[in-house]
């Protein structure tokens, strides 16, 4: 104690040591700053890779494809399927067989036949001969058209082509070397295939020194048989890189004479004359080819050639649909058109069809029942246990499983629904009314601590103004605390709500993940909700299902933000009282 | 104050025996008070020595808190306040309260003075609430400085004009005491001056407590003095006389400043 009074006072802070012990705050705030920043850019960086995501793939809903063909429809019209069908038989008369028939039966929607019965209920439908009408196309094609399997190349032809009909195939022959392409793409698959004829030979070479380094240790007929093996083995390997040296052999030869396109390569498509061929068979200048769309008669002796890169197994629209689409598409025949029915329609098994508006309006009941029932009970549990009940074990104990409850997993809320509210008291399955009950019991527990918190934060002095004031004990709490903590209360029920909208599993449980086409009218009509809908979309095995499931989890968000902004709304407006 | 001992006037509350326990703490012993009509009364005494505890009582505010046992007889006009016929949210109405710290609630000057009127239906119509919501704000000399802007905020007053508001609110109110806990201990010299003003005017109409650590101020507007020590009222006299002539020694230690 008396050395240090007896330092000159001015030096402790100001001396050398003072310094270093500034910089070394200093540094430390400094560094503490940049964490902060790098924690905050994470976690933003995080959201925007996040929103990104989903939106990107959320604006493909934005549009739905639609072809125009000539339709009769009869003024008293009732099957309106096989309209559609006799319209598609009427398009496409050249469709031979059943494969291409029900290929072209494909390219509709059921939308197609849903869109003129709705017409006809609103007696907008245009009737009569041969009417010009949009049908919607189907899914696969809508994903076609997107792109999603690839796009076609289109490649300009150089030389003139030469069409003669040799039997059921025709035979193009052009000046130049315009299928070159093609054979490289063939020349290509059979040297992979010769690559993957050498690593199976590669295999055996394996076995066979793995059963020659056993031989040794072998005798009697063990060995006997072993050596038979290596020789199977050996003679298999031969015979595999017999084949590999063939195949590598026609694809170094400078002239190999046509070779067959399987459909596990890359097609290639001839426009010519208006029609549309594939090949199957090329050398550089010649081809065969098979005609998908026959020619219109037009000679003009322009023609070109597009491929797509993705073979025909591995798509879902087969060459022939390629053929009619792209040739629609070529006489505008094929058009995007805004698709307000996402949000007009309800679930389906088609995605095409399917919208989001059942589950939007399940999740508005539902919202409305949890709120309606956890919002007056919470905050009347929280004023109780804050303002009235005294302080024993019995409120003890109850505060504890308050806060227990908080904790319980959802999938247990939705145990208790399924055997309280369903088995036991009988509420409609898969109804809001069940849905908001069990979202209600877990919103609960958040809301009474909220409650409880922010009621306890008002200062005790504006209870004794009112009490000194011969103000009751529920007029002070109703005139002067409630409304007080009713901004924090606000905020703890939006993060209530805010989860319960969120929430799926609870839901599961009491069978709102049935698949419900119906948009529900009141709150025990069969119903889905966003959370469940985004669910059953992404686990859907259509394709077409992806890029809606973002739309629905965009949509899951913008009423997230709606019920936000409403509590914002109701928050300013309570504050500004004051 | 004049030399001579005032003539007593009626006596408004008349304790006996009074004791107040928080759970282990003995905080008031076993104490005999009356408590005059149309007068300042003061309570002095060193910190924790239970005046505010005291004056809860007399308007039962000490209901309020859980731990707090009171026992005794505290009359108020003859009627015994802690009996079983009386209401005390009634009894609060009629016995108003100042606090410490100025507490008006956050809303408009208007609804703060109005509030009294209101849960209590004191006022017909909106013009009779308006007239006493301006006497009141008359009465706790604030009128002048907040009638053009009565439907702001009284939280945004500046400390003393917001212990006046305070003050104005319990006089709405039409009480016949007022009970005051340290009114002036978060005002600055010049608010409380006006403040001290105030109290003094009060007098004339109400029966009016204060509690004050400040002697002085127990001097300037008092009639009479009640010293507290340790839960014990040790001597209650004339103001003149607390300060001039104190009898007991622990008085005499406390007004010649020698503790507390
Ligand atoms: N709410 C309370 N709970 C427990 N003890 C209290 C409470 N209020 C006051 N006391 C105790 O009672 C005694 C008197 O307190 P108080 O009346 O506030 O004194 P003063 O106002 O004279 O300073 C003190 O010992 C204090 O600790
Ligand atoms: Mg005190």
């Amino acid at each position: 104690m008396t050395e240090i009074s007896m330092t000159p006072a001015p030096s402790i802070h100001t001396g050398e040591a003072a310094k270093a012990r500034l910089k070394k705050r200093h540094n430390a705030e400094k560094r503490l700053r940049a964490y902060g920043i790098i924690a905050i850019s994470l976690a933003a960086l995080a959201l925007m890779a996040l929103l990104y995501n989903i939106f990107a793939r959320a604006v493909n809903v934005r549009t739905e494809h639609y072809i125009t063909i000539a339709a009769d429809i009869a003024e008293d019209e009732n099957d309106f399927l096989k309209v559609v069908k006799s319209a598609a038989k009427e398009a496409f008369p050249f469709a031979s067989g059943r494969t291409q028939r029900r290929q072209v039966y494909g390219l509709f929607s059921d939308g197609a036949a849903d869109d003129m019965r709705n017409a006809a209920g609103a007696g907008t439908l245009e009737t009569g001969e041969s009417v010009e009408r949009r049908f919607l196309l189907s899914d696969d094609v809508d994903l076609y058209l997107r792109g999603t399997f690839g796009a076609p190349e289109e490649r300009d032809a150089q030389g003139s082509l030469t069409v003669t009909e040799d039997g059921k195939k025709i035979l193009l022959e052009s000046t130049a070397a315009d299928f070159n392409a093609a054979v490289g793409v063939v020349k290509a698959g059979l040297a992979a295939q010769a690559e993957r004829l050498r690593e199976e030979a590669g295999r055996q070479t394996a076995g066979v020194d793995a059963l020659t380094t056993r031989l040794p240790s072998l005798e009697g007929p063990e060995l006997e048989d072993t050596k038979a093996q290596i020789e199977g083995f050996q003679a298999k390997r031969a015979q595999l890189l017999a084949q590999a040296d063939a195949l590598d052999a026609t694809v170094t030869a400078q002239d190999s004479g046509r070779m067959k396109l399987t459909n596990r390569m890359p097609s290639f498509f001839v426009r010519a004359n208006g029609g549309i061929l594939k090949l199957t068979e090329v050398s550089n200048t010649t081809a065969l080819a098979k005609p998908l769309v026959p020619s219109d008669g037009t000679q003009t002796g322009a023609w070109s050639l597009f491929s797509l890169d993705r073979p025909e197994t591995g798509r879902p629209v087969k060459d022939f649909q390629v053929a009619l689409i792209e040739n629609l598409r070529a006489k505008d025949r094929i058009e995007a058109v805004t698709n307000w029915r996402f949000f007009t329609s309800s679930d389906s098994t088609q995605p095409e069809i399917a919208g989001i508006y059942g589950a939007l309006i399940g999740s508005m009941w539902t919202m409305l029942v949890t709120f309606s029932l956890a919002f007056p009970i919470g905050v009347m549990a929280a004023i109780y246990l804050e303002e009235f009940a005294p302080r024993n074990r019995w409120t003890d104990f109850i505060e504890v499983n308050i806060n227990n409850l908080a904790a319980v997993p959802s999938i247990v809320f939705g145990l208790l629904g399924l055997a309280v509210f369903l088995h036991f008291f009988g509420v409609p399955r898969s109804s809001p009314l069940a849905g908001g009950l069990v979202l209600a019991l877990m919103t609960l527990p958040t809301i009474i601590i909220a409650s409880r918190a922010s009621i306890r934060a008002v200062p005790p002095s504006i209870r004794s103004a009112a009490l000194g004031l011969g103000a009751s004990k529920v007029q002070t709490t109703f005139h002067h605390v409630l409304p007080l903590a009713m901004p924090g209360i606000l905020t703890g029920t939006i993060i209530g709500m805010a989860q319960a909208l969120g929430e799926t599993a609870p839901l599961l449980m009491i069978g709102m993940v049935a698949f419900i086409t119906a948009v529900p009218e009141g709150v025990t009509d069969s119903a889905t909700v966003l959370p469940v809908q985004v669910f059953n979309w992404a686990n859907a095995s259509e394709r077409a299902f992806d890029m809606r499931t973002a739309a629905a989890i965009a949509v899951l968000l913008g009423f997230l933000v709606v019920m936000n902004m409403l509590a914002i709304i109701l928050r300013k407006r309570f504050e500004r009282r004051w | 104050m004049t030399e001579s001992n005032p003539p007593l006037p009626r006596a408004k509350f008349q304790c006996r025996g009074v004791n107040v326990h928080y759970a282990t703490t003995h905080a008031i012993k076993d104490n005999d008070i009356d408590i005059y009509d149309k007068s300042v009364t003061s309570f002095i005494g060193p910190s924790g020595c239970g005046k505010s505890t005291f004056l809860r009582c007399l308007n039962r505010m000490n209901d309020t808190i859980e731990i707090c046992r009171v026992t005794g007889d505290i009359r108020l006009d003859d009627v015994d306040i802690y009996g079983s016929d009386i209401d005390p949210v009634q009894l609060r109405a009629r016995v108003g309260m100042v606090f410490q710290k100025p507490n008006p609630f956050p809303k408009s000057i208007f609804d703060n003075v109005a509030y009294g009127p209101r849960i209590h239906g004191l006022a017909e119509n909106r013009a009779d609430l308006d007239a006493m919501v301006e006497s009141s704000l008359r009465s706790a000399g604030l009128w002048d400085e907040v009638k053009d802007r009565l439907s702001s905020s009284g939280t945004g007053l500046s400390g003393g004009q917001q212990q006046r508001l305070c003050i104005a609110r319990a006089i709405a109110t039409q009480p016949e005491v007022l009970l005051m806990d340290e009114p002036c201990s978060a005002l600055d010299p010049i608010a409380t001056e006006i403040v001290e003003e105030l109290i003094s005017s009060l007098g004339e109409t109400y029966c009016v407590v204060i509690v004050t650590h400040s002697m002085q101020q127990a001097n300037r507007i008092s009639e009479r003095t009640a010293f507290f020590h340790l839960g014990e009222l040790v001597e209650y006299e004339t103001t003149h006389n607390i300060f001039n002539t104190p009898k007991d020694d622990r008085t005499i230690g406390y007004v010649s400043g020698r503790f507390g």
